[in-house]
């Protein structure tokens, strides 16, 4: 195996890592449902370096597809190039139901330390201070994946105790109608397949511990630190398994991402210098 | 040929959604909706509409922007990469000029098959142990709207319930919707009814079959034999659709596979300007009071309709700039 040629760090951007610490998530063969923005990047990136076997589902209804071009929804034409069937809704969300589903990636307003996440509304529900666009399909993924990883932004105000609205579950979940909390284990029973294994933040990468389900600090970013992250929490991080930094960007990967998924810079912007 | 003429024009479609009806579309987010029909609505100054829609977008923010909406029960809004979220629906449920009723998006796809199948409800385990299923944040139930009273709203938002089979967990059982009318924006439809969706069907076959009429503003209307001779690519038969409408550029802003690309320029225009209601007042005198469909398409002018011309080999758009 050749040495990896990482990029040097005035080379790449936060996007470019980010995208690509979540490629690296991604194991050849998975069937994976991934969502519009930098989840379609990373998968996509993953399909042209180490996982050239993953099935890639798309929400609105195409099934192992291998678009050339990146999209800019999961409704796109551009998701259709190469699919293996054009379908829709009804099938991609039975598909996951019947635990086709290996991976599941998604992005979130906020997150808690159980990994419940919201993008349905901030403030109180009932009088919200801002709607959001509400859930689609981040619930149902992270309902029967096997594996969820989302992607956010990270700011103090975002990990926060508890999430305004808990729009996709996490590890310990609420059993209506009551309302007690519960792991997701003993609600989903039968179904039951895993949960949120990893957030990628624009700080660090988090894991859970699947029998506690708390969340932990896994890699800081490069300029950032274990205690910088921890003050930018508003639960008590737990930093005690940090197993080191979030790996760079190779060459070659930046090269895939400018020059071959994102050219026009939809999503990912490229560095200026 | 058929013994019934289903043409109709897109003002007689609009026509046939009185005010309070409850109405639902074809596409997905920013693909396929029928935009045409929604401008036709605004125009005639709709009221008090109960859209149920397995997802938002562009269309349901016009529609609400307009205040031609009392209920919206779906599970996502905004314009993808061209608007964050939908700051009209987030504006008039900050001022309680609408009731938002949230399901996740699976919930509301089941929901829309038990519908065309005739099941009075649908069942999932998804979104367990979300607040999408917290008795408190039922908006219908608040607002006293399950009595019964109004045929199209059910009794309960959820019902819990323990696989009684297999002893497999707790299941959520959610109500079918009751839709009174499916507009669908396609590519093709035949004389009689036929469609033939191109590309990604999303959920129209389910939308197309769930509502008591159902409206197909096509493209162009194509000879019924033309479609019979190859029924395997056929999405929706004939007699699921009562009335045809032959409206090129129907779906504008919003893509078509095939036909036409998003247009994201004018997605991107219509949420930096609709933040505020006076925002959206100006912007709807300049698109579409005043305007029909020719006229409107005049005002966008050919320069910009043929960039946005798909290949017809790739099916999309390979003119349009995407990226910022």
């Amino acid at each position: 195996m050749s040495t990896k040629n990482y990029a040097a760090p005035g080379d790449y951007n936060l996007a470019d890592l980010l995208c690509c610490a979540a490629a690296r998530e991604v194991r050849d063969h998975e069937v994976v449902f991934a969502g519009t923005g930098l989840p379609m990047v990373a998968i996509m990136l993953a399909q042209q370096t180490h996982a050239p076997n993953l099935k890639l589902i798309f929400e609105a209804g195409t099934l192992d597809g291998r678009p050339p071009q990146l999209p800019t929804s999961v409704g796109d034409a551009r998701c259709e190039v190469g699919a293996s069937r054009a379908s829709g809704l009804h099938d991609a969300f039975s598909i996951a139901q019947r635990g086709y589903v290996d991976l599941g990636f998604l992005g979130g307003a906020e997150v808690d330390q159980y990994g419940n996440v919201n993008t349905t509304a901030i403030g109180d529900y009932l009088s919200p201070e801002l709607r959001l666009t509400g859930s689609g399909g981040n619930p149902d993924i992270n309902s029967f994946a096997s594996r969820t990883i989302f992607i956010m932004v990270h700011e103090k105000r975002r990990f926060t105790e508890n999430v305004s609205y808990i729009t996709s579950p996490g590890w310990r979940v609420k059993k209506w109608p009551q309302g007690d909390w519960v792991h997701r284990r003993q609600l989903y029973g039968a179904a039951y397949r895993g949960g949120p294994t990893a957030v990628i933040s624009t700080l660090g990468v988090f894991r859970f511990d699947e029998e506690t389900g708390r969340i932990y600090l896994d890699t800081c970013h490069p300029g950032t630190s274990a205690a910088q992250i921890k003050e930018q929490c508003q639960f008590d991080l737990d930093v005690s398994r940090v197993s080191g930094e979030t790996a760079p960007p190779t060459v070659e990967e930046l090269h895939l991402i400018h020059d071959v998924l994102d050219p026009e810079q939809i999503f990912i912007p490229r560095v200026t210098k | 040929m058929s013994k019934v003429n289903k043409r109709i024009s897109l003002q007689e479609a609009a026509a046939l959604i009185p005010d309070g009806s409850s109405l639902t579309f074809s596409g997905f987010t920013i693909w396929r909706r029928p935009m045409a029909l929604v401008y036709e609505l605004i125009r005639r100054r709709a009221r008090d509409l109960h859209l149920i829609e397995v997802n938002g977008g562009p269309q349901t923010e016009f529609l609400v922007g307009a205040g031609c909406v009392a209920i919206w029960e779906s599970c996502w809004v905004g314009h993808e990469l061209y608007g964050k979220y939908g700051a009209n629906v987030s504006r008039r449920v900050a001022a309680k000029d609408i009731i938002v009723e949230d399901y996740s998006h699976a919930e509301m796809t089941f929901r829309m098959a038990a519908a065309a199948a005739g099941m009075p409800f649908a069942v999932s385990q998804s979104s367990l142990g979300t607040d999408i299923h917290n008795p408190e944040y039922d908006m219908l139930g608040r607002a006293g709207l399950r009595d019964g009273g109004n045929p199209r709203i059910a009794r309960h938002k959820y019902q819990f319930v323990e696989d009684p089979f297999f002893g497999g967990g707790q299941y959520v059982l959610s109500p079918a919707p009751k839709i009174d009318v499916a507009v669908l924006s396609v590519q093709q439809v035949g004389e009689e009814g036929t469609v033939r969706v191109q590309g990604q069907h999303y959920t129209d076959p389910e939308v197309a079959r769930a509502a008591s009429l159902t409206i197909a503003v096509a493209e162009e209307v194509v000879p019924e034999d033309y479609l019979r001779r190859n029924s395997d690519a056929n999405t929706i038969a004939s007699f699921e659709v009562d009335y045809i409408v032959e409206c090129p550029w129907n779906a504008h802003p919003t893509g078509m596979f095939g036909r036409y690309d998003v247009d994201g320029d004018f997605l991107r225009d219509f949420y930096q300007r609709t933040r505020t209601q006076e925002g959206f007042d100006a912007w709807a005198a300049e698109w579409v009071h005043g305007l029909d469909h020719l006229s409107y398409l005049e005002k966008l002018g050919w320069p910009r309709t043929l960039r946005l011309k798909a290949n017809t080999a790739l099916n999309y758009s390979t003119s349009v700039k995407r990226g910022q």
